[in-house]
């Protein structure tokens, strides 16, 4: 094989199949011209490569922002409910469209409608009639307590004019002793003269 | 390689339902990379941390888009390589190429160099490439992207690639070799 047939770039740069690698080695070992190519290019890859990779001055990073965060729909439509989603927005689409499609029956005066109006009437007695019991009750307890605070008021006022009275009898038989004798000391006195 | 394929797919997916954190997790990882790239391309620390900035920005902003996930390492770089090339479009007055400038030798020509002169070396030669070429000896050398994955970045054919790459190779062997003679 020819000289030409050797792309000693594309070998250095490790882009020959490896598969022919034996191939270009075996004739480096032969041919002097390509040896001294090879070496040459070999050289100044490893040049390059002296130039080491310098660290980041700074370090990069983003903070969360909202101008960059996706919307809520998308990142609905993103994750992996989307379909469960999807189906259940396709459900609910299909009874919106068979409500509105399907015509609904004339609906007739029912019973239903009968009995509820019989039994509010009879609710409404039923509680007229409870009201009325309750309002007669109320009325008794208030005249029979009434009643307990007369007698009250009258046993006390009997009891105090008891007390007034033997007071006054008291006073009396006093006021008639004093009186006998102031009498009794004035006859004395005349009788002294 | 494998399961950090896997685990930048759960980023990304983790990331485009609107987790922050993960995407932070995702720019740890590649931010060293980008930068460095960013880097050879400008020449310029401030420049590539800010470009490297807008690059990861623009790349959470377009998540949404990538189609692939298992692509995101060239699709990232194809963010960077866009927003370089804006760059360097702004900056062409004041980036081009001085032919006259030389690169620096260690002052002995065929002497045994230190490694930082030979990385001065080595910088220097690569900023007498064009961009094109430079860019494509960056992604090829040390980001270690097959031609096919830098033709995707670049958006031009293969055969594209590899005849910038080529040419970069051949005129980085001719300008370095005063320099690496006396490492031979």
């Amino acid at each position: 094989m020819s000289c030409t047939n050797f792309d000693w770039k594309a070998y250095i740069l490790e882009e020959v199949p490896r598969t022919e690698l034996p191939s270009y080695q075996q004739h480096a070992a032969q041919c002097e011209e390509c040896s001294l190519e090879l070496a040459g290019l070999r050289l100044t890859r490893d040049s390059l490569l002296t130039v080491r990779d310098e660290e980041v001055p700074r370090r990069i990073a983003f903070v969360s922002d909202k101008v960059f965060e996706p919307n809520w729909w998308q990142r609905l439509w993103a994750s992996g409910t989307k379909v469960g989603f999807a189906a259940a927005a396709m459900l609910a689409g299909a009874i919106v469209v068979h409500g509105f499609a399907t015509k609904p029956a004339v609906a007739p005066m029912t019973p239903t409608q009968t009995s509820a109006a019989v039994d509010a009437a009879l609710i409404d007695k039923l509680v007229s009639e409870r009201v009325e019991k309750v309002v007669a009750q109320i009325e008794q307890r208030q005249a029979e307590k009434t009643m307990q605070v007369l007698e009250a008021a009258n046993k006390r006022y009997a009891e105090e004019r008891k007390a007034d009275l033997a007071n006054a009898s008291a006073n009396y038989e006093m006021v008639l002793k004093q009186v006998a004798l102031s009498y009794k000391n004035e006859n004395r006195m005349v009788v002294g003269q | 390689m494998i399961f950090r394929e896997v685990e930048d797919r759960d980023l990304i997916a983790t990331a485009r339902r609107g987790d922050v954190e993960a995407y932070n997790l995702l720019v740890s990882r590649w931010e060293k990379r980008i930068f460095n790239y960013l880097l050879r391309l400008t020449g310029n620390r401030e420049d590539a941390m800010d470009v490297s900035q807008d690059v990861f920005l623009k790349a959470y902003q377009a998540l949404s888009k990538l189609d692939d996930p298992a692509r995101f390492s060239s699709w990232l770089f194809r963010i960077a390589h866009n927003e370089a090339y804006s760059l360097l479009r702004k900056n062409r007055p004041e980036d081009e190429l001085d032919p006259a400038r030389e690169i620096p030798s260690g002052g002995k020509s065929g002497g045994r160099m230190f490694p930082v002169e030979l990385s001065l070396a080595v910088d220097g030669a690569l900023k007498r490439l064009s961009a094109d070429q430079r860019e494509a000896v960056v992604l090829k050398v040390y980001q270690g992207f097959k031609f096919e994955e830098m033709a995707e970045i670049l958006e031009c054919p293969v055969s594209t690639v590899k005849s910038r790459l080529y040419t970069a190779l051949d005129l980085l062997k001719a300008t370095l070799a005063p320099v690496t003679e006396g490492r031979a």
